[in-house]
């Protein structure tokens, strides 16, 4: 278990982290969400005792990281990919790093058949792909077999095939009943991948809850529907309470079930050819929460997100 | 490349034991970092064998002018200081060795690694230190007997003899300059922590290797003083002090102060720096 009490980084003037508190519990894959430079980084390195905090204190299973007696232990992480000397063989990273954790020779071989990199264990780390300096990472993180995972990022890069092996590797350590904590900025992978988000922005905390209920609170969950009629659906709807967008053809009703549509049509004997409710997205309640946290938008992107939340038809019945 | 399959087996059920780590475990991994990577042989092995080569060439060359040389000259020039001519290259090489071992973690972000493998810092500077410094002690004393045996045998094949091994004041001068080698490469680790950067680590060792000699010779007597308060110098105080004259060497007593005091400073400077960085 991890637990961040009002933790607090500056660098100079800027506010790396500001005030973060949560906990990151085991048996779970736990997401950590948050724009370029909203700190998630800074934040796992203050979690390993790499970066002093400027307040607040952050704690492993109870202790200072510093305080671990075998930290590789009890806690394993992959920051960045490439932080190895390329002159090295992998298998020579490896047994450093297991010298240094006083941990048998044989846990590199086992590492490495776990991540696959057996074959290439005799090459030079500077000649791998990133997806093998990945896996090499991770070998690292698992050397010491411990109950808590840190992950900066480990899918950048990755191709489909090494992004489902990951999310397999991370939910199976979970199953495990160990702590897992993923930081990503694909939010459709953390969907699939995470049991719980901690979004951050701008070193705040935005958001500590279960991915269901995150993308539950997303604004985004609405109901398309299509109708031979639906110019006369629209006024039916927006009196009932709902809220309606008409888009070439199709109703994007907000504010009003399934079920409750169907039964409006039904008394109006309108056809309707589809009805489907669709759930917002992690990205689009992502999107949502963060927007005023992003340091840097594109001016591109900007006007575009403008155009997504044009006018909403409410109770005139006509387009804008 | 095959992906690793998770399955039951794949389940990391290690039976590692959790003993807490030591500082055998630490000094141990960075002998297997130093051990690892080739280029630590080809600095060091390169430093050895061109040393002794160019003690050889410098002693033929010497050898085969001798008898050219004025009277004076050669009552100046005492040979035993030829056959050190070589002590250049193990000052670099070394120096250079020592720079790297910690420069290259920071460059390469590896340093990461190693302080969370060994979260108690001074540990970690402790074993880098220890190991810099008895490797390039060995090597230097192997390289320094090797280049005046080398030298010597050069050298008295054109008839200009000198004491042997057995003699205090060679004894003095080979050993001593021997014994000397881990105080560059000292300050290449520091330097290496103090600047996190390789170029950087290499430029500092090497300007403090030689500026103070090359700009011995430019200074006028006043400031050249302050010269002698130079590590080299001071190291030199104790070793070559006694076959050649310079103004900046200081009495024996001195120079082990002046030596001490930039080892402190150094390595005290490193470790308060190790132990405040943010990595």
């Amino acid at each position: 278990m991890i637990e961040l009490r009002n933790l607090s980084k500056r660098y100079g003037d800027t506010l790396a982290v500001d005030d973060l508190s949560f906990t990151i519990a085991p048996g779970r894959v736990t997401g950590f969400l948050g724009p370029n430079g909203a700190g998630k980084s800074t934040t796992m390195r203050m979690i390993l005792g790499l970066d002093a905090p400027s307040g607040g204190e952050v704690t492993v299973n109870g202790r200072r990281y510093g305080a671990i007696p075998a930290p590789m232990q009890e806690i394993g992480a992959l920051l960045d990919p490439k932080a190895i000397h390329g002159g090295r063989t992998a298998y020579n990273h490896l047994r450093w790093i297991a010298r240094a954790g006083g941990l048998p020779r044989r846990r590199i071989d086992e590492v490495l058949d776990l991540v696959g990199l057996t074959d290439v264990a005799g090459r030079k780390a500077g000649g791998f792909s990133l997806g093998m300096s990945q896996r090499l990472g991770i070998a690292t993180a698992l050397l010491g077999d411990p109950r808590i995972l840190l992950f900066d990022e480990p899918v950048n890069g990755l191709d489909p095939e090494g992004i489902r092996w990951i999310r397999s590797l991370l939910r199976q350590l979970a199953s495990e009943g160990r702590t897992i904590f993923v930081s990503s900025h694909l939010m459709s992978e953390m969907e699939e991948t995470a049991d719980h988000v901690v979004v951050i922005g701008r070193g705040r905390l935005i958001a500590d809850t279960s991915i269901a209920e995150f993308t539950r609170r997303g604004s985004g969950n609405h109901v398309r529907v299509i109708s031979p009629r639906g110019a006369d659906l629209t006024p039916l709807l927006v009196r009932a309470g709902a809220t309606v967008t008409a888009s070439d053809g199709t109703l994007i009703v907000t504010g009003m079930e399934a079920p409750r549509i169907a039964s409006v049509a039904a008394e109006h004997r309108i056809e309707l050819h589809e009805l489907s409710p669709r759930r917002a997205s992690l990205e689009e309640a992502f999107m949502e929460l963060t927007q005023d946290s992003t340091d840097y938008q594109g001016g591109t992107a900007n006007a575009v997100a403008a155009a997504q939340t044009a006018p909403v038809l409410a109770g005139t019945g006509t387009r804008s | 490349m095959t992906t690793g399959t998770i399955t039951a087996a794949g389940r990391l059920a290690s039976g590692v034991s959790q003993r807490p780590t030591t500082f055998g475990d630490t000094l141990a991994s960075e002998w297997v970092k130093l051990t690892t990577l080739r280029s630590t042989f080809i600095t060091l092995g390169a430093g050895v064998v061109l040393s002794v080569a160019m003690t050889a060439l410098v002693s033929l060359a010497v050898g085969n002018t001798w008898d050219s040389w004025s009277p004076e000259r050669q009552a100046q020039f005492a040979p035993i200081l030829m056959t050190m001519s070589g002590n250049v290259i193990l000052l670099i090489a070394s120096a250079v060795f020592g720079a790297l071992a910690v420069a290259s973690e920071y460059s390469s972000g590896m340093i990461r690694l190693t302080l969370t493998a060994t979260p108690k810092r001074g540990q970690v500077l402790l074993a880098k230190l220890l190991l810099v410094s008895s490797i390039t002690l060995v090597l230097g004393v192997m390289t320094t007997v090797s280049m005046f045996l080398v030298g010597r045998a050069v050298l008295e094949s054109y008839g200009i003899s000198m004491a042997g091994l057995g003699d205090t004041d060679v004894q003095r001068l080979v050993l001593g300059l021997g014994v000397a080698t881990p105080l560059f490469p000292i300050f290449g680790v520091a330097l290496g922590i103090m600047l996190r950067s390789t170029a950087g680590a290499i430029t500092a060792v090497m300007g403090m290797l030689w500026l103070p000699q090359v700009f011995g010779e430019l200074l006028p007597a006043g400031p050249q003083k302050l010269l002698r308060l130079a590590p080299q110098s001071g190291a030199d105080s104790l070793t070559v002090a006694h076959f050649a004259e310079s103004p900046l060497y200081s009495d024996p007593a001195v120079g082990v102060g002046i030596v001490a005091v930039w080892l402190v400073a150094f390595v005290g400077a490193a470790y308060f720096l190790l132990n405040r960085q943010d990595a």
